[in-house]
């Protein structure tokens, strides 16, 4: 491999900066419009996603000079060299973390580095493990980045159960602390300006979790809190990718994100606790006809049950620290139900949320076990959600969605003169 | 004193939610289709819309998409006599979205609701 090494160009970078691994075999100095593409050994999946994006910008970008670029995490199964075979007029970059540095926001922040150092006006990016990608995601997140907005997060159709962490936290929490209603603000899927990247860049409120999978939510969170406005973009077509089932398979991901998520609240205090309610982001990209439907995602309702209620039983100690002495009664009493009267209801759901945001703030026990403590109730609630929601459609699923939200930002002034009590 | 443009074309709709929203201390203007709405919305300077979805001649959705890209903040809620359209995702940029009805507590709620919202409006839009 004709590897280069360098610590990039980049000027003054607050973040720790890592060594790279660069190869630009067309030696692009400077582009206005980058597609990237963070990958971890996705050598089956990345070929699609690139030719596609490659198409999207061909088509719709054609007088900008562009450029894709796959930020990889050292991949062993080739990915490298399935990207950079991808047959295409428009120039490819691949750039890696050094062998051993791992996580999908060290591969951002390489995406960050050089998309100042190329100049960009546009950045996307999009997942490497997208099966349902076309040329117009490029366009649609693309767009809007060069009217003035300095953000742009994705509208797509998924599964009832696909995103649950989406659903039933990141969505809710964000719209009811910012009052910005962006429907997927950990959709992986994104696009942001020149000026957005060298924000990020500058690192504030960078940390390990940032440079794992909690790179969404602070980069959706810095966004909202910049002086730059956000937008979303209607993709049309479902994301299908590898979904996974909430009651097997998100473990480091929900903890990387919540963990973010609550330190991201911390130094924001000072906005979200002024904000009421909250106001819709504008919407680009439609006008796509008919939209497809999300294939299935299986979910193991009674595995969910299960983790909550022997969840619940072994971090009994913490829940009395954590939650307030009604909320902690009631979930209690509904750990303590059978498998087929068990629900755990929004309402009861915004309070422990918010109780444990103030947990970590407090840290009323180390953080780390404070989120591990988290995960048994984010499954009773992700549970109960799907027992109700089982026979509905997913029009009438999103409306139960935008109530449990309501519920959210209704119950905003108990975390709010809790969190300022805290104070003392 | 607020002020709230209602976009409705069925007269008997705009006269009920005059009244109404009159009586409640707000200061109502009309406008019974979409015609040369975002122009009419720059000169008014409404603080919140009312916007039917079925109209005549317009599509309130669309309408919808020029207000939002020409008014980030200025909160719109859809009244729809169609309960169905909740499923458009066009309507995500809504503040909010009430079906018609005789009774309209719902309604007033939701505009209080919206005028309350403080969100900080970003630069450029």
């Amino acid at each position: 491999m004709q590897a280069e090494k360098t610590n990039g160009g980049a000027k003054g970078p607050k973040i720790e900066v890592l060594d790279w691994i660069e190869e630009n075999p067309q030696k692009v100095q400077q582009a206005d419009i980058i597609v990237g593409i963070p990958s971890f050994n996705e050598a089956d999946c990345i070929p699609f996603v690139a030719e596609q994006a490659a198409i999207g910008l061909k088509t719709y970008f054609k007088d900008y000079r562009s450029v894709l670029i796959n930020c990889d995490n050292h991949s062993e199964d080739q990915t490298r060299e399935a990207f950079l075979s991808v047959e295409t007029d428009i120039p490819k970059i691949y750039l890696s973390t050094p062998a051993g540095v791992k996580g999908k926001g060290n591969n951002f922040r390489n995406l960050f580095r050089k998309a100042v150092d190329l100049g960009a006006q546009a950045i996307v990016v999009v997942d490497a493990d997208l099966r349902s990608i076309t040329p117009r995601w490029i366009k649609n997140l693309g767009e809007p980045l060069f009217q003035d907005y300095g953000y742009v997060a994705p509208i797509y159709i998924r599964h009832k159960y696909d995103g649950t962490i989406t659903n039933h936290i990141a969505y809710p929490l964000s719209r009811a602390l910012y009052g910005r209603r962006m429907r997927q603000p950990i959709g992986g899927d994104f696009g942001f300006s020149g000026a957005m990247a060298q924000r990020y860049l500058e690192g504030q409120l960078w940390d390990d979790y940032v440079a794992l999978f909690g790179i969404d939510i602070w980069m959706t969170t810095l966004a909202i809190n910049s002086p730059y406005p956000t937008a979303q973009a209607f993709l049309g077509a479902p994301k299908i990718h590898r979904a996974k089932d909430p009651a097997s398979s998100l473990g480091p991901m929900f903890r990387h994100v919540i963990s973010t998520f609550f330190r991201l609240m911390e130094a924001f205090d000072q906005s979200w606790s002024q904000v009421r309610w909250s106001k819709p982001t504008p919407i680009f990209g439609f006008g796509l006809g008919e939209t497809e439907m999300p294939p299935p995602v299986n979910v193991d309702e009674e595995k969910l049950y299960r983790g909550f209620v022997d969840g619940f039983k072994e971090n009994v100690q913490i829940y009395e620290k954590t939650l307030t002495g009604d909320v902690y009664r009631k979930t209690k009493e509904i750990a303590g139900l059978s498998y087929d009267q068990f629900e755990l209801p929004p309402a009861l759901w915004a309070k422990i949320v918010y109780d444990f945001a103030l947990g970590f703030h407090l840290s009323v026990v180390p953080r780390d076990e404070l989120i591990r403590a988290f995960v048994p109730l984010y499954f009773g609630r992700t549970g109960s959600y799907v027992r109700t929601t089982q026979g509905m459609e997913l029009r009438v699923v999103e409306d139960y969605i935008e109530e449990q939200c309501l519920v959210f930002e209704e119950t905003k002034p108990y975390l709010v003169d809790r969190w300022e009590a805290s104070k003392g | 004193m607020t002020k709230i443009l209602i976009v409705d074309d069925e007269a008997s709709i705009r006269m009920l939610y005059r009244e109404e929203f009159q009586d409640d201390g707000y200061e109502v203007i009309e406008a019974e289709d979409g015609h040369k709405l975002t122009e009419r919305i720059g000169q008014d300077e409404p603080d919140i819309i009312v916007l039917d979805i079925k109209m005549a001649a317009y599509d309130g959705l669309d309408l919808l998409q020029e207000i939002r890209q020409q008014f980030q903040d200025l909160p719109v809620i859809i009244s729809s006599a169609y309960g169905a359209y909740k499923g458009d995702y066009k309507t995500l940029a809504a503040d909010y979205y009430v079906v018609k009805s005789s009774d309209l507590s719902e309604l007033k709620q939701k505009v209080r609701k919206a005028l309350e919202g403080k969100v900080p409006t970003k630069k450029g839009k």
